[in-house]
């Protein structure tokens, strides 16, 4: 490697390959999805998220909720998500669409997310489970404030003391409301013929001409 | 044969004594900070409600700042200074532009510092590898190409035209880490592709970190001290050429392999799993070039650190293969077997072997001898063990998790509840760790006070010093 010009020519060649390989590539594989419109339903799918949800986002971001929780459905051969509820299909790359930073997440110290605003009923189910946590979660009190009883606070209050009731603050609202919009239930019609199950080959008839 | 003990230096080696000292030591305080925090993280997995009604340290956040921390903290400075010695050391030429390389340490770890900081309080990306804010990262840009500037200098300015394995991946880590760097920025944080796509990227960026920033500059320090501490040139020399191209080759298309069963395009893991296997043939040449450090567990107390390092790099390129098969990723993937394949080749390899050419270049650079010796012994002893505790423990804890989780009808509490034993583990073995790394920084800094002392007493009486 005496030619220097050839030697760093050659490395950034090689990066060079595999970001025009894995980055552009799935760059243009990717960026021509949009919404995938249902005529049955008349409606297009996936439904962009409401304006609270996508701060809400922030909310999950900044707590770092991806360190614990995974945002992605395995398809069946690959684990038992679909078995433990968690989504009704695997997760596909149109069900991100409006997302600019995706969570997928590594680990799952809590269960996966993608499709929890199907398991949950309500914000105020979202609001005890953050503030009391569960037996795997701390509770996010921090996300909660305290204000007199009765006051007007337009919010649900999710626990009350001497005189004091317990409110979600606007950063809970939002975390809530981002935790509901997670459901991409509708099977698109050009991912949903991709991915089913094949018919077992006919076995050949007798008859059948040789060739 | 020289030892860790011995003081050898000369001209090329002293003459970025500031910089190198200043990189060196706020890697040791980085590493403190991350043990630190990697410890209170672990106790969180299995005891949730440690520090949480404090915001700064739920734990997405603690674990964002660790990796911060560790990556660029740590790993960054320690890479940096390790690679320009050696570029300067086997270029026979002492750095130049050092003004330039220590303001651009001084600014980077302001930059680390700042990042880690905005973290606590809330301004973290979630974008694996670069979680500090966007605002952090230009900072951190320029702080990076003034600290690679005296390298490219040093690589263009050598004395000979021959050139050895250990400069290749020097160089190609200082070379690689801002086209790397500066591309993760504009696609991820700049003008961010969405969607898919952009966890697609942000795995391309972090696996490269790895593999064609942090591991070459290890990886250069073995082929570098294997042949110096045991006296024995690399075996099968001409292979190491091929090597290197395989790491750099195949090693950037590995990061698809997270992406396993997602929703990311089939293909895009596919090529990474087939890149890990075409990555065991660097492996094997690294096991065919430096055998003498693989097995030089009964050599000085800096060869066992080289054969640590190595052993722990081989062992998990073996273990990458071994997790990207169909029926283990099944029951591995998003478990904590993940996170310790990660700190056995970060924690590991990485560091066992940026230990051991601080241990070779420390004295040169500082111009006196390691204070205490017998530290150097102990540090390997109590940083082995806590490296082995830990990721036995979480390898355990993330087989464990794996099994639970692969019954429908345990839910997460039960899935925790078998995490659990091998979590505890994992936390004695990161305290464990936390003594190793107060034990390594104490004995940097005696080591620079001692030099002072030297120095001050040397202007008294000079001494002559060794080619």
């Amino acid at each position: 490697m005496k030619n220097g010009p050839i030697f760093f020519l050659s490395l950034l060649a090689a990066l060079t390959f595999s970001w025009v390989g894995l980055a552009l590539a799935s760059h243009r594989q990717l960026d021509s999805l949009v919404p995938y419109y249902d005529p049955a339903e008349a409606k297009a799918f996936p439904e962009p998220m409401p304006g609270i949800a996508a701060r809400g986002q922030l909310v999950y971001q900044d707590l770092g909720c991806a360190s614990c929780h995974t945002q992605q459905v395995r398809r069946a051969d690959m684990g038992n998500d679909i078995d433990r509820k968690w989504g009704t299909r695997q997760s596909w790359a149109r069900d991100y669409i409006y997302q600019n930073r995706v969570q997928l997440g590594l680990v799952r110290v809590g269960p996966d997310l993608a499709n929890v605003g199907a398991r949950l009923k309500s914000a105020t189910e979202v609001y005890q489970l953050l503030y009391k946590g569960t037996a795997t979660m701390p509770a996010f009190a921090f996300l909660f404030s305290d204000s007199p009883l009765g006051a007007q606070t337009g919010a649900i209050a999710v626990g009350q003391s001497e005189g004091h009731q317990v409110v979600p603050t606007r950063r809970a609202m939002e975390l809530a409301a981002y935790l509901l919009s997670l459901n991409s239930p509708h099977a698109y019609g050009p991912e949903a013929a991709h991915n089913a199950v094949k018919p077992a080959e006919a076995p050949k008839s007798a008859e059948e001409p040789k060739k | 044969m020289s030892s860790p003990s011995q003081a050898i230096v000369s001209e090329s080696d002293k003459t970025a004594r500031v910089p190198l000292v200043l990189l060196l030591v706020s890697a040791f305080g980085w590493l403190i900070v991350s043990t630190v925090l990697s410890l209170i993280g672990t106790i969180q997995l299995h005891t949730p409600t440690f520090l949480a009604s404090c915001v700064a340290f739920t734990h997405g956040r603690v674990d964002a700042m660790q990796e911060s921390a560790f990556i660029y903290g740590w790993a960054g400075n320690a890479a940096f200074a390790v690679s320009l010695w050696l570029l300067s050391v086997l270029g026979g030429t002492p750095l130049r532009g050092l003004g330039l390389l220590t303001t651009g340490a001084a600014f980077w770890n302001l930059g680390v510092t700042a990042g880690v900081v905005s973290i606590a309080a809330g301004e973290a990306t979630s974008i694996p590898f670069l979680q500090m804010p966007g605002y952090i990262q230009p900072l951190l840009f320029v702080a990076a190409g003034a600290i690679t500037t005296p390298a490219v200098l040093a690589w263009t300015g050598r004395s000979s035209d021959s050139t050895y394995a250990s400069q290749w991946y020097a160089v190609a880590a200082i070379f690689l880490f801002p086209w790397l760097f500066s591309a993760a920025q504009v696609m991820l944080l700049a003008a961010p592709v969405h969607g898919i796509t952009h966890a697609i990227v942000a795995n391309w960026f972090g696996q490269n970190v790895i593999t064609l920033w942090l591991l070459p500059v290890a990886v250069a320090a073995a082929y570098y001290l294997v042949p110096k501490l045991t006296g024995r040139a690399a075996a099968h020399y001409e292979f190491a050429k091929l090597g290197f191209w395989s790491l750099i080759v195949f090693g950037a298309w590995t990061g698809g392999r997270h992406l396993i069963g997602g929703p990311a395009p089939v293909w895009v893991s596919t090529v990474a799993v087939v890149a890990l296997y075409l990555l065991l043939f660097h492996y094997l040449v690294v096991a065919i070039n430096l055998p003498a450090g693989l097995f030089a567990w009964n050599g000085s107390a800096t060869l066992r650190f080289v054969a640590f390092g190595l052993t722990a790099y081989l062992v998990n390129g073996l273990a990458d293969v071994i997790t990207s098969t169909h029926a283990v990723s099944q029951l591995l993937h998003f478990t904590y077997f993940s996170v310790a394949q990660s700190k056995l080749l970060l924690g590991g390899a990485f560091s066992f072997l940026i230990f051991a050419a601080v241990y070779e270049m420390g004295p040169r650079i500082s111009g006196a001898k390691w204070p205490a010796p017998g530290l150097i012994g102990t540090h390997f002893v109590v940083a082995a063990s806590g490296t082995l505790v830990t990721v036995l423990g979480l390898a355990f804890a993330g087989w464990s998790q794996g099994h639970a989780q692969a019954e429908t009808a345990n839910n997460f509490a039960a899935v925790a509840a078998a995490a659990k034993p091998g979590l505890l583990i994992a936390t004695a073995g990161e305290a464990i760790l936390l003594g190793a790394a107060i034990i390594a920084f104490f004995h940097l800094v005696r080591l620079q006070l001692e030099s002072f002392s030297t120095a001050s007493s040397s202007r008294e009486t000079p001494a002559p010093s060794a080619p």
